[in-house]
């Protein structure tokens, strides 16, 4: 059994965490800010996932949907209803974890790849439907305007600095309260659920409720999410959450291990990392422009095939049982 | 605890990878302007290069490069060869985002040209934080009007025509030539096709059905067979059907006219954006099908080798632009990177942002390019062409004149009228090499 | 009334072509139960095969037939060099599930790229080989063709064929087994590998008679069979993984669903209406239409 790290232990390790990003956050340009802030917004997406797929054993590749959700319902609060963008925030995620909940009543009753079915057609639909509302902005979208860093700051505190920190904080906060989660029956219950749940249920677990409390719990994050990823493009738009996105998310959650919290910022490095490198792998190498243009979309590939090769083959506990026999 | 030791490996490789990844892309010390040196010019651009949208624009930076090597060839400007950085946003608007960031700040170019996309350039605009480092955004791709409004987009320059314009044209080529027949439109459901249902109704033309307005992608054989039976079932004579989506679409929709046997109970008139010949021919389009089809252009047919620049252009692909056909995508890139030498040469040697900005306000009506309407730049207004002439295809997949004789119409975005154009182009530089200062 | 006449029509034509795909996915599943992402690329691969075929003979016949036998040669490549040492590997958990999610999607990138490396990124068309133009029935020209019906009547056969492979034969009892309880069937002395390679064998010669009935109807080009995928993929879950029969019912579904709404409700309800129908036939039924019994949890 894992040893399991005290709450008190866990807060302290996060807000050092945070402290580090401080400094950093000061001693590095504006790209990297603006890819520190994908970083940490992708990371909190693996948290959603980890959550959902790796812990209540629901495979959903509905992402982009919640985080459409979210990200409008952000962009509504804060450009039609004038409201501050920390309560443009707080409802992206408040209004897709409701979604979720919906969500979630619907999938407990499925499993596998009819749940995933679902999700699926999901993420293809709901884009479409934000063109339906003109509320919603058509295709230039609402604007999602965090709005510029306080005066205090002073002068040399730029957009990006300011986008890094909010978007740090967010996912600080939500990854340290989703370990908490984790940490206590409730995770223990979250994984007898996923690896035995008939098992579960004859222990009295009500497997049905649990699937659908993850589903929401899981669905308010990434709606949060994609509140953050649209604060930093400063708009949302349908084009904004493809199908794509979703199968680029799994394959970042994949990469870091689903069954640990603890690799969702290596995740969310993979996934900004990963096509810098085949793009300035490309620019060195050079070649026809034919060439160039395909290889940067053939090395992410490959590196993904690669990831889930060589990812690590199941979670702790089911090795142990293993030696135990 | 990190206890499975594949676990850590990976982990810890994955963190070594994207450890050197952010560090490869720290940026050297800055020079005073960005992108600009004694021997070369940074350019960039974010286009999409694959997926869907690749398919019809990936031509586009590789045209550009021509130009500009051909440019480069002959003495650069004033010395300095061009040097276009393209990077590949997939017509994502997180990727148009980033990528224009990492333009901006990784590749530190001086400005950007050809930017494609109303979705994806707004975003991009915005988190590149074009406005604050006063970058220039010059003759973007795309024609959403909303791209003009100084307040919101102030370093930017289109170059195609709007969307409205197309429409307000083409509503005034119905009326003209089609007065008693119904009109019906097929438009994509995004700002593109919005922007048109806008210029028609401006312009105070109704159709004789709600327009459909079709998802990007919803457009397939079975939907248009059904959109056609219907709209021919409901009128009489010979409706005029407006067009207004890309070319895959308009490929689509006359492969069902084919099967249906409609081709001859419509007029078609498509939108410049999905009217190309060759590509429509390339997707299985009889020749017999599209001989006939009314849209309307801005620039001189791609085909028409008699035009002293596209013939110009055609000669500069065949030598810099190896195994990349001439057609009108290729040529409306190259145009626009003759207006851009233009602008930077108009900028004088002390090149600045800021100068090339208001080299272009000042003399930008002025450039000489191919396009057959003017140029509408000018200190309050950052309009590129704000007009188009009709064109009709005929089997070889040319585009001559509707009619027989050239006519060309401007107008604007708004309520004004669509008049008749009394421009003359300007003759083209010699060799295709701008001169001007 | 002529309305109503060329919707079923266009539902037919729409719902055929899901079917196509859905068999695919279907056939991928009940042998390997592995949704296969990389079907989508896999089919075009083998249509772009197809197309170099006919830019050389001129034969749309020889272009099929060589279209669905390197589908079948590809499918066991990727599974014998591919699936196999990724399922060595991941023993149990979501794992299982996600993990060939992300690698088929991985792999799917693969292909494209390679297709767009060895092709070339532009639109092409393959002619179709019987006539595209409506039947004239009483006059009028209606919206279905010959070709229409050979897709129609290939899916047919394929799935009749298909079916009796999996009920009536030895080859398809294995196939079942290895899939479903694989060391049982170890244990009855099936080769469990080799039986799942032929299992992707198959389902890739089907993705291959599924690209080159497809694309002639419409354009080929790297992404050509992505949108397909998905919705084969919707369709197939509709009819239940289980029954290939299921595959072209919930294909049928999808295709009227999608064709009526669009036509007598709005053209914006192209994508939500695939999402609707799912999602009110699994409340009704988990597994799907047409599922045996009730599927086993994932």
């Amino acid at each position: 059994m894992s040893k399991h790290v005290s709450t008190k232990k866990r807060t302290l390790l996060f807000v050092a965490f945070g402290w580090v990003l401080l400094i950093l956050g000061d001693r590095v340009g504006d790209l990297e800010l603006y890819q520190g802030s994908f970083v940490a917004t992708y990371a909190l997406a693996i948290t959603s996932i980890i959550l959902l797929t790796g812990y209540s054993g629901q495979l959903s590749l509905g992402q982009s949907a919640l985080m459409a959700v979210g990200a409008y319902a952000g962009a509504l609060t804060i450009f039609n209803a004038g409201l501050h963008p920390i309560i443009g925030l707080f409802m992206a995620a408040l209004v897709a974890g409701i979604f979720g909940l919906i969500l979630g009543l619907i999938a407990a009753r499925l499993s596998g790849p009819y749940l995933a079915g679902t999700t699926l057609a999901l993420a293809i639909s709901l884009p479409t439907l934000a063109n339906q509302f003109p509320i919603l902005g058509a295709e230039e979208g609402i604007v999602f305007d965090v709005g510029l860093p306080p005066a205090r700051f002073g002068e040399e505190f730029s957009q990006y600095k300011w986008f890094f920190w909010i978007s740090c904080l967010a996912s600080l906060i939500m990854v340290w309260f989703i370990a908490n989660l984790l940490s206590t029956k409730y995770g223990r219950t979250f994984r007898a659920l996923r690896d035995n749940p008939i098992a579960a249920e004859l222990s009295g677990i009500n497997v049905g409720r649990l699937k659908v409390v993850a589903f929401a719990i899981s669905s308010g994050v990434t709606g949060l999410s994609g509140g953050l990823l649209v604060m930093l493009i400063s708009g949302v738009s349908p084009s904004a959450f493809p199908l794509s996105l979703s199968f680029a998310l799994l394959g970042g959650a994949v990469v870091t291990g689903l069954y640990n919290l603890k690799g969702v910022i290596l995740g969310g490095l993979v996934l900004v990392a990963i096509p810098e490198i085949a793009d300035s792998l490309v620019s060195r190498i050079g070649g026809s422009e034919g060439f160039i243009t395909i290889l940067p979309g053939f090395l992410v590939s490959a590196l993904l095939i690669l990831a889930v090769v060589f990812t690590p083959n199941g979670p702790g506990h089911l090795i142990k049982r293993h030696h135990k026999k | 605890m990190i206890r499975n030791k594949n676990m850590k490996r990976a982990s810890l490789v994955s963190a070594v990878i994207a450890t050197g990844a952010m560090v490869l892309s720290t940026l050297p010390a800055q020079a005073a302007t960005p992108g600009v040196t004694a021997s070369e010019i940074k350019l960039g651009i974010s286009s999409p290069l694959t997926g869907s949208a690749g398919l019809s624009y990936g031509k586009v930076p590789g045209a550009m490069k021509a130009y500009f090597n051909y440019i480069n060839a002959n003495g650069g400007v004033y010395g300095r060869k061009i040097n276009l950085i393209s990077r590949d946003d997939k017509y994502l608007p997180t990727l148009a985002a980033t990528q224009t960031t990492n333009l901006v700040l990784k590749d530190n170019v001086f400005a950007l040209v050809g930017a494609l996309g109303t979705a994806t350039h707004s975003k991009a605009y915005k988190a590149a934080a074009l406005a604050k480092n006063n970058v220039p955004d010059l003759f973007i791709n795309t024609g959403f009007s909303g791209f003009t409004d100084k307040t919101k987009y102030p370093t930017t320059f289109m170059v195609l025509p709007t969307y409205a314009m197309e429409a307000k044209v083409m509503a005034k080529v119905i009326k003209d030539n089609f007065p008693g027949q119904a009109s019906f439109l097929l438009a994509q459901d995004d700002e593109f096709g919005s922007d048109g249902v806008a210029g028609f109704k401006t312009a105070g033309h109704t159709f004789s059905a709600t327009p459909i307005l079709y998802p990007q992608g919803s457009m397939t054989a079975a939907r248009a067979e059904g959109a056609l039976s219907t709209l021919a079932a409901a009128a009489p004579g010979k409706p005029v059907l407006v067009l207004f989506g890309t070319t895959d679409v308009t490929a689509t929709i006359l492969k069902a006219a084919e099967k249906l046997e409609l081709t001859k109970k419509f007029t078609f008139l498509a939108g410049s954006v999905g009217a190309d010949a060759n590509t429509l021919l390339a997707l299985g389009v009889k020749s017999t099908t599209v001989d006939g089809i009314v849209s309307a252009s801005f620039m001189p047919d791609a085909k028409d080798l008699t035009d002293p620049y596209v013939k110009q252009f055609s000669d500069i692909n065949t030598k810099y632009n190896k195994g990349i056909t001439f057609d009108n995508y290729v040529l409306a890139a190259m145009n626009s990177a003759m207006l851009t030498v233009q602008a930077l040469r108009a900028a004088g040697k002390d090149l600045t942002r800021a100068g090339v900005i208001s080299a272009i306000e000042n003399k930008g009506a002025k450039f000489a390019s191919a396009g057959l309407v003017p140029l509408g730049y000018s200190p309050t207004s950052r309009i590129g062409y704000n007009g188009y002439w009709v064109s009709q295809l005929n089997a070889k997949g040319e585009g001559k004149p509707y009619g027989g004789k050239l006519v060309v119409y401007s107008t604007d975005s708004g309520a004004g009228a669509v008049e008749v154009s009394t421009f003359v182009r300007p003759t083209m530089p010699k060799n295709g090499i701008p001169t001007n200062s | 009334m002529t309305q109503f006449i060329t919707t079923v029509l266009t539902s037919l034509s729409s719902g055929a072509i899901y079917a196509l795909m859905a068999l695919a996915l279907v056939l991928v599943w009940r042998s390997t139960r592995v949704i296969n992402f990389a079907q989508a690329g896999q089919a075009v691969l083998t249509t772009y095969i197809g197309y170099t075929v006919i830019q050389r003979t001129g034969s749309y016949w020889l272009a099929l037939v060589v279209a669905v036998i390197s589908g079948a040669i590809i499918g066991a490549v990727i599974d014998r060099f591919f699936m196999r040492p990724i399922f060595k590997r991941i023993k149990s958990g979501p794992i299982v599930m996600i993990a060939p999610v992300v690698a088929t999607l991985g792999l799917l990138g693969i292909i494209q790229a390679i297709i767009g490396f060895i092709w070339g990124l532009t639109n092409q068309s393959i002619e179709a080989p019987v006539s595209t133009g409506g039947y004239k029935v009483m006059g009028t020209i209606i919206a279905f063709s010959s070709y229409n019906l050979l897709v129609l009547v290939f899916v047919a056969i394929a799935m009749l064929l298909l079916t009796l492979l999996f009920q009536r034969t030895n080859i398809g009892l294995a196939l079942r087994a290895s899939a479903y309880s694989p060391e049982i069937a170890r244990l009855s002395g099936v080769k469990v590998d080799a039986v799942r390679t032929l299992g992707w064998a198959i389902a890739g010669a089907s993705g291959g008679l599924a690209g080159m009935l497809y694309i002639p109807g419409y354009f080929l080009y790297p992404n050509a069979m992505d949108l397909l995928l998905v919705f084969g993929f919707v369709a197939a879950v509709i009819g239940g993984l289980e029954s290939l029969f299921g595959a072209v019912a919930g294909a049928m579904l999808l295709g009227f669903a999608i064709n009526f709404s669009t036509t007598y409700i709005s053209p914006k309800l192209f994508f939500p209406t695939a999402f609707i129908v799912l999602v009110l036939v699994l409340l009704i039924k988990p597994s799907g239409l047409f599922a045996a019994k009730k599927s086993r949890g994932a």
